[in-house]
């Protein structure tokens, strides 16, 4: 049997996996750039705690003044309770920091790695446990795979 | 027959823990849980709820607002308001005031309703003493208890984002729900439900929903996207609802559905995956097999999100095998294994000892039929309509696609271990088997995994469709400035 070493050669992927749990469930990572991060602050339009993803909009001041409306997934309503977050932690007018991973596309959009609120207390986003994420260090592809890991089935 | 003692009831517990079998569970089913077992059809399903003296319910003035302007928004034909226009969760008690049949089943531990709208049932721990609800969902989390012949749920935990009924009769996080259910001397089913919402209602009321029997009524793998993209609305609504007193007195009940389990069960109870699994190595593709994932992986390669059946809120039951995810309810009776999903969301049905019907339907979740051997429960599944992925590579299936899973309980009753056997001649050269393993789960209810609930739009504009039935039906749109995010659904044939 050679079970115990595809398992070891996938363990880092695997590990990613379990790690993200549901948030990774609906879509690719391949949305986001791990490998970037990005800090925004600004105030909270709506929190929709919602599956397959949560996500805030969080209006911010572009460079030229002028309003800016990110969207930024925060996790899933299962996971983030195992971080501490409860469904009333973020309110829409609260002001926040955020530490994000952004979208590829260049749009205003990322995957929360870290929430600050104005007194300094912090919350974690879910991409806050993958590390560098998919983009960073590559995990190990399926054996056979030529495709890069795409976590969400 | 009086309902079991909670002596009883541990003793239960503790028998299904050690995994014997063959002990005869003494508490069995009351005669009112009996009655309550099978699948029943909404007398009305009424679209707006009025108290059990027919009134309007007793709204506060500001809920009273809320209401009237949903209620003008309803006359436009925009429902928004309400999740199900979408497919995402309809909630208690609204599921209840659903056009679609339920289904009752229970074993020793819990009573499980499986309602035959988009695969939503929720699942009532008879166990003792409150639950806290940790966050919301939209079924809540419902406890039981009988007195004498009836079941009493109490339900707290209730999301605020689903409505009462269609008309948007709302509630807020406060509510608690008070069924109250019994078998009335005509036959029927009544639930009296006590709404205790002091956010929006002045004082608790009471609403009663009745329901018959209908020998032709099957709960079926409903799946509201493809209702939705044939051009259907997410809910059917039947022109030609019978009134309370138009119902038909009781049929003879489906003997397919009816007798709890008399002996002590070997799966019954709440499980997790040991590890969560996405992805099946080393599968025998065929050519053809492999001309699907090189043609995935290339779309992936190019930037391309991949979206599959699972990501569509589509997912075959295939991927309940392959890709175990969360928390797994099981009940078990005489004639059949129920396995009720988290995530996906589905409900399998495995039918004990029968056969696989000589023509099937094709569907999502397949035609299954198990046997024990010693220990072992030995499940057959055929009739896979061909709509669901193997893995995050997007592996395929086709409709010829036959499962055989292999479900061994561990000597201490604590976890189980499934061997799933592959069969599909035209995307595999020969089958193969990947093996997964459940844990027993501390926890009382499932959590919720609505999958429609925020389909949005960002995930959708990089997309590469597995198979063009996989595009989303509905997506959120955020809204300009502060104007708050709405869905937008389209209704064309695909």
């Amino acid at each position: 049997m050679n079970s115990g070493l595809r398992i070891k050669s996938m363990l880092p992927w695997i590990m990613a996996v379990c790690l993200t749990r549901a948030a990774t469930a609906h879509h690719s990572t391949a949305e986001f750039d791990y490998t970037r991060q990005v800090t925004i602050k600004g105030t909270v339009k709506e929190v929709q705690w919602t599956n397959p993803h949560s996500y805030i909009q969080l209006i911010t001041d572009g460079d030229a003044g002028q309003k800016i409306q990110w969207s930024v997934e925060i996790g899933s309503p299962s996971l983030n309770i195992n971080m501490g977050w409860r469904k009333n932690s973020v309110k829409a007018g609260d002001v926040v920091t955020m530490l994000l991973s952004p979208a590829r596309n260049g749009k205003p959009y990322g995957t929360l790695r870290v929430l600050t609120f104005s007194d300094g207390q912090k919350l974690d986003g879910v991409a806050a446990r993958v590390g560098a994420g998919p983009g960073g260090p590559p995990p190990a592809p399926a054996p056979g795979s030529a495709t890069p890991p795409n976590k969400g089935p | 027959m009086r309902r079991p003692n909670h002596l009883m009831l541990l003793l239960c517990v503790a028998a299904l823990a050690t995994g014997a079998s063959g002990a005869q569970d003494k508490a069995g089913p009351t005669g009112g849980q009996e009655s309550l077992l099978g699948i029943w059809v909404p007398d009305s399903a009424p679209r707006a709820l009025l108290t059990a003296g027919g009134k309007a319910p007793p709204l506060t003035a500001e809920a009273s607002k809320l209401y009237a302007e949903r209620r003008q928004r309803l006359a436009r034909g925009d429902a928004a308001f309400d999740p199900t226009s979408w497919c995402a969760g309809p909630g208690m008690p609204r599921i209840l005031t659903m056009q679609y049949p339920l289904e009752i089943r229970a074993d020793a531990n819990r009573i499980a309703f499986i309602h035959g709208w988009y695969r939503w049932f929720r699942t009532v721990d008879m166990g003792a003493g409150a639950v806290d609800p940790p966050l919301p969902l939209t079924m809540g989390f419902p406890v039981g208890h009988w007195e004498k012949d009836t079941l009493v749920i109490r339900t707290v935990g209730l999301i605020d984002t689903t409505v009462m009924d269609a008309s948007g009769l709302p509630h807020s996080e406060q509510l608690t729900l008070t069924e109250r259910l019994r078998v009335l001397p005509d036959g029927r089913l009544e639930d009296r439900i006590t709404i205790d919402d002091p956010e929006n209602y002045t004082q608790p009321w009471e609403t009663v929903v009745t329901f018959h029997r209908d020998a032709a009524a099957r709960v079926t793998d409903d799946v509201c996207p493809d209702r939705m993209a044939s051009g259907a609305p997410a809910e059917q609504v039947s022109p030609a609802r019978k009134s309370a007193s138009q119902s038909k007195p009781a049929a003879p009940q489906r003997t397919t559905t009816a007798k709890p389990i008399g002996t002590v069960a070997h799966f019954s109870g709440v499980w997790e995956p040991k590890t969560f699994g996405f992805m099946v190595p080393n599968a025998p593709l065929s050519p053809a097999g492999q001309e699907v994932v090189t043609r995935n992986a290339a779309a992936m390669q190019g930037g391309k999100i991949m979206q599959t059946a699972w990501v569509s809120c589509r997912p075959g039951a295939v991927s309940t095998m392959t890709m175990p995810r969360e928390k797994i309810v099981i009940l078990e009776s005489a004639d059949e294994v129920t396995l009720l999903f988290e995530m996906p969301r589905m409900v399998r049905r495995v039918r004990l000892n029968g056969s696989h019907p000589a023509s099937l339907e094709s569907s999502y979740v397949g035609d299954s039929i198990g046997r024990w051997e010693g220990g072992t429960l030995v499940v057959d599944t055929l009739g896979f309509n061909g709509y669901a992925e193997l893995d995050a590579r997007g592996q395929p299936t086709s409709a010829r696609l036959h499962t055989v899973e292999r479900f061994t309980p561990s000597a201490d009753g604590n976890s189980i271990d499934i061997e799933t056997t592959i069969e599909d001649p035209e995307y595999y050269t020969q089958p193969f088997t990947i093996k997964r393993s459940w844990k027993k789960s501390p926890a009382r209810h499932p959590f919720e995994y609505d999958c429609m609930e925020n389909p949005r739009q960002e995930d959708f504009e990089n997309a590469y469709y597995v198979r063009e039935r996989y595009r989303p039906v509905c997506m959120r749109v955020e809204g300009a400035g502060m104007e708050l995010s709405k869905m937008v659904c389209r209704r064309e044939q695909e």
